[in-house]
């Protein structure tokens, strides 16, 4: 037996291995993209690095409790600067009376 | 309180946790040389198309009391300065001050 006989047949050994063992028959060696199937999954252990923290904002708070009466501070003064800009005449103008539609009209 | 750093991660974090199912599926069929070229580009462009924190490489380790990014220990999460407050204060378990 010469060597391309022994190397063809080593190609058959290897193919019938591969039909019983159920792996995939790659003499040529392409890439098949299998090593990304065959990686784990990292999400879970990424998704642990920080102990587990629920963020809760305070409107969620007042929301989840409203009988507890809790002033949002920040929206608070946020109503409170509105009414006074709007006191001074800086509130939205009313509708027709934008920057907009005056230049429209002229 | 988290830090904002640390908020920005840990939604990068459940980003990248959400979509590398999906991820890893079309990146499989970009890295299979088996498969036609056009599937291959349609993949890479499904890949393109995910948002940056989907991309495990948006995520990085920070200190869990300080949200420090760099100088970040592995093994207890902590920066090398709050490490070496934690350590001397005794309350990271087996750690002890040694010279030599």
């Amino acid at each position: 037996m010469n060597a391309a006989q022994a190397g063809t047949k080593l190609a058959l050994l290897n193919k019938l291995s591969c039909s019983i063992f159920g792996n995939i028959y790659n003499p040529q060696g392409f890439r098949t993209g299998n090593k990304i199937l065959r990686a784990r999954l990292v999400g879970p252990t990424i998704n642990s690095y920080y102990p587990n923290v629920k963020m809760i904002k305070p409107r969620e708070i007042s929301r989840m409790a409203p009988e507890m009466n809790l002033i949002d501070q920040a929206e608070k003064t946020r109503l409170e600067d509105l009414a006074e800009r709007k006191k001074r005449g800086k509130g939205p103008p009313k509708k027709g009376q934008g920057r907009r539609s005056t230049l429209k009209k002229k | 309180m988290p830090r904002a750093r640390i908020i920005r991660d840990l939604k990068a974090r459940a980003t990248v946790a959400s979509s590398e199912v999906v991820r890893q599926a079309f990146r499989y069929l970009t890295h299979n040389t088996t498969l036609p070229a056009k599937v291959r580009a349609q993949a890479q462009l499904q890949l393109n198309a995910f948002p940056r924190d989907a991309r495990p490489a948006a995520i990085h380790n920070r200190c869990l009391e300080t949200g420090r990014g760099r100088g970040v220990l592995r093994v207890f999460r902590l920066s090398r300065f709050q490490f070496r407050v934690k350590a001397l204060e005794g309350e990271l378990p087996g750690v002890k001050k040694s010279t030599w």
